[in-house]
């Protein structure tokens, strides 16, 4: 960042000491100021499903959008104050952890911010909250990895079961915010004519209504198979050939309404754990198994089965229930303090992590465009994080609307795992009220 | 009678070790078979005891049923005969004391069915949970029994026809087949699926499909059958469903597919688990059926306290294989066809119920509802079943089973 002129150092020193200083004076000012979070911290949250999003985001009017706006701004500071209340309540030690302290930070900053925002009277107005909660989302990015890291370097402190519900519970408090912001922009821009690029498909706000989810499976696993990860890591096969075809049956036809960033998240991973193993286990012979995915639409839940040759969950996991390796505990999980994983992380933390399909591509291609011999050494760790998020984050994400994501192995052949998602759109959002 | 008891009872079972169990077998040698005749001797008393125990504290109102007397003195009669049997210091008579205890094994052959049907007529005197408790205990019990047992008559077979397959350590095979074991299981159920069902689905094998590991035989030949016979039953009904509402024009069932995963190491524990995967499209089960599947499913069968004489029995009776279905004992051919009407008529919780129920020591998860409870970590004398369902699809069935070689600590 400062790249030249020694006149530069001086005034970092400065500002970091200042920025020292005011830290410390204003987290006692932030004791005595606890009072508003309190007052935020004992309203509910109002849980909404599926369902009423699309149905509030269908008929679609100046006055709705508005009314909508300003749901969106009272509803999510008392999210946050929540989550804060959370964080407050948690050991000293604990939060003055490094990734803590940041995500702590963050979320102090977001909440005063929205908090004191004016309440939102036109369509002008509301294009800029847009943009300030586009910008507050972008912030907040660094969230994921930090906490993670944070929390895995405090696990000497915290039980295991403390450590996962606080981890859950803040993962799930995200999504809801990210649901309410982005389904409101998304309605903003439909509504502005800003449509955003959806290939025709029907969607209202960030849900897709007719969700056929072969389509997703077939995306996913052509990104999974094109993205230049395997190229890059030494452990990974030379080109896509040699990685699993990815087979579709059951009730291929399948559509329904949901989160498109959503399912496709989860599968995503799963396939990608499913390539891995797969390849790993087949890269000597002639030809690769190939990774069958059954969808079915049953009368409450769309279900999908992803089962994989992939020889099945490793060695160390297979005393493992499912809970745990969903689990963020490094108590219940040892590979969570692996120096891999941690200084994984740390780069994660620092660019940041949203938990989307997006944003993985597009980090792979941001490396792959650089000077290829230069990024291998970045690579490994910016391109193939096995953060070993990609489990806990699915089963929330799966959890969310009230769906399940269990796994089994068939030690010495494969994996299956068994994704079900409610397709009524009846359930409310996971959060705590 | 009482004293004896109050003996056997103050000096608790101890947990039965299988490598030492196996190890009468391998070699079979006359003192070998000796030593494990003393073991037998030291051991079945005290599991009958608590099985006597267990029985006298049931409800007084249930104790006088029927079927729960009957089963009751069998068990008396036979730690009696236990408990002041003179040691076993000669073959001639080991000879005898084998022969006995053969006939031991088979008069309590139909214990669960008796017992069922007498806790079917007693479900309004116990709750369910009492009644499970008791059955989960009864079974436990009952595997270590009946594994002691057999396993003395087959050493002690052995060591009189030698000839016999080597590869045999008393009831254990060591190179049992699952795939001769699909065939042998698979064309029973094929045949019983054509007869009462009209057709049935094909089987595939596939995986490492030469696989071998030790094992009980019988134990897999009933638990593979049970498995089967849900999945048959299930595969053509579901397809008769889908033609009638004109989804499906198909006359054809889609296969069940069995896969075979080798033995494998699991974890640090050392001991070695084949598995294998049972997949059907019999159309799944609904999340709202799930709890059922793994009941003892009493009060859901349907039945009421009448009783028909040679059917019924709740789930037990129907299932048990290749003998009766009634308490009175006869060995029936046209049973057969009755054993399935029956199961079609109950639906799944037949099927997995009675493997619960019959004691072929798997204990059962529940991961559709990410049950904690379930504890897959359990590695005790079987292994473990774990149940999917894809709602309007099909079901898979995942099986682990203890590989029975000396390797390993396994105590029940």
């Amino acid at each position: 960042m400062f790249k030249s002129g020694n006149g530069h150092l001086p005034i970092v020193c400065g500002i970091k000491t200042i920025r020292r200083a005011i830290q410390q004076q204003s987290s006692a000012l932030l004791f005595y100021q606890n009072r508003q979070l309190e007052l935020y911290a004992s309203k509910e949250a109002k849980r909404l499903t599926l369902r009423q999003l699309v149905y509030f985001g269908r008929h679609m009017n100046e006055e709705r959008l508005i009314t909508s706006a300003n749901y969106v701004r009272t509803e999510l500071p008392i999210r946050i104050a929540h989550r804060l209340r959370d964080l407050q309540a948690l050991p000293y030690v604990v939060v003055t952890q490094e990734g803590v302290a940041k995500v702590y930070e963050l979320y102090w900053s977001a909440f005063e911010k929205l908090r004191n925002y004016p309440k939102v009277t036109s369509l002008a107005e509301n294009d800029r909250f847009c943009q300030f909660v586009g910008t507050l989302l972008n912030e907040h990015a660094p969230v994921i990895p930090n906490l993670s890291l944070g929390l895995s370097l405090s696990s000497p402190h915290l039980p295991p079961d403390k450590l996962d519900s606080f981890m859950r519970r803040m993962l799930i408090s995200r999504i809801s915010r990210r649901v309410l912001a982005e389904h409101h922009i998304a309605l903003s821009d439909t509504f502005s004519g800003r449509g955003r690029e959806t290939n025709g498909e029907p969607h209202v706000g960030i849900i897709f209504t007719g969700l056929n989810v072969k389509r997703s499976v077939e995306r996913c696993s052509r990104l999974l198979k094109e993205s230049p990860l395997w190229i890059m890591s030494s452990s990974g096969p030379s080109d896509s050939s040699q990685l699993p075809d990815v087979e579709v049956n059951g009730h291929s036809s399948t559509t329904f309404a949901y989160i498109r960033e959503h399912l496709e998240y989860i599968i995503f991973e799963l396939l990608k754990n499913s390539m891995l193993a797969t390849y790993s286990k087949h890269q000597n012979e002639s030809s690769t198994p190939s990774i069958q995915v059954t969808i079915v639409a049953g009368e409450h839940d769309v279900g999908i089965r992803i089962s994989d040759q992939g020889s099945g969950l490793p060695f160390h996991d297979r005393l493992s229930k499912a809970s745990d390796l969903f689990s963020f505990s490094h108590v219940r999980n040892a590979t969570r303090l692996e120096d891999s994983r941690l200084g994984a992380l740390r780069t994660a933390s620092e660019n940041g992590l949203r938990a989307t399909v997006d944003e993985q591509v597009g980090n792979w291609h941001k490396a792959h465009a650089q000077d290829p011999i230069a990024a291998e050494t970045t690579s490994s760790e910016l391109l193939h994080p096995r953060i070993g998020i990609g489990l806990p984050m699915s089963n929330i994400y799966a959890t969310y609307f009230g769906g399940t994501l269990d796994l089994v192995s068939l030690d010495g052949w494969g994996t299956d795992v068994y994704l079900r998602l409610p397709k009524l759109g009846t359930n409310l959002e996971g959060i705590e009220v | 009678m009482m004293e004896l008891l109050a003996r056997y009872e103050s000096t608790p079972p101890r947990p039965l070790n299988l490598a030492q169990l196996l190890s009468y077998g391998n070699p079979t040698t006359p003192e070998s078979v000796l030593s494990s005749g003393s073991y037998a001797l030291a051991e079945l008393p005290r599991r009958l005891a608590t099985r006597v125990r267990a029985l006298e504290a049931l409800p007084f109102i249930v104790g006088t049923n029927p079927y729960v007397t009957k089963t009751l003195n069998a068990f008396k009669e036979g730690f009696q005969w236990l408990a002041i049997h003179p040691p076993v210091t000669n073959l001639r008579e080991n000879g005898a004391f084998v022969e006995q205890l053969a006939a031991l094994v088979q008069r309590h052959a139909n214990d669960i069915p008796t017992m069922a049907k007498g806790f079917q007529e007693c479900s309004r005197y116990m709750s369910p949970t009492q009644i499970s408790d008791f059955l989960d205990g009864t079974i436990r019990n009952r595997i270590s029994i009946r594994l002691i047992a057999e396993q003395h008559i087959a050493v002690s077979q052995a060591l009189d026809f030698p000839g016999n397959s080597t590869a045999y350590v008393g009831i254990v095979d060591m190179k049992c087949s699952p795939k001769s074991m699909i065939k042998m299981c698979g064309s029973y159920v094929t045949e019983l699926c054509e007869a009462t069902l009209g057709g049935s689905p094909a089987i595939m094998v596939d995986g490492y499909i030469d696989a071998t590991f030790p094992y009980v035989p019988v134990h897999l030949e009933y638990i593979l059958t049970e498995i089967l016979k849900n999945s048959f039953r299930a595969t053509v009904e579901h397809q008769a469903k889908l033609r009638k509402s004109g989804v499906s024009s198909s006359t054809i069932y889609p296969p069940v597919t069995i896969t075979i995963s080798p033995p494998t190491a699991n974890g640090a524990e050392g001991a070695t688990y084949l598995s294998m995967r049972i997949r059907d499209q019999g159309g799944g089960v609904l999340p709202s059926n799930m709890a059922r599947i793994f009941s003892y499913a009493f009060t859901t069968a349907g039945r009421g306290s009448e009783s028909n004489s040679g059917d019924g029995g709740g789930p037990y009776a129907a299932q048990h294989i290749g003998g009766s279905a009634s308490v009175g004992g006869d060995d029936d051919d046209a049973g057969n066809a009755n054993i399935f009407g029956e199961i079609a008529g109950k639906g799944l919780q037949t099927g997995m119920g009675t493997i619960a129920g019959l004691g072929y020591g798997l204990p059962m998860s529940r991961l559709y509802a990410n049950d904690d409870t379930a504890d897959i970590c359990k590695r005790y004398f079987g292994g473990s079943l774990d149940f999917f369902s894809l709602e309007g699809w099909g079901s898979d069935v995942y099986l682990k089973l203890r590989c029975l070689d000396e390797a390993g600590d396994s105590t029940i």
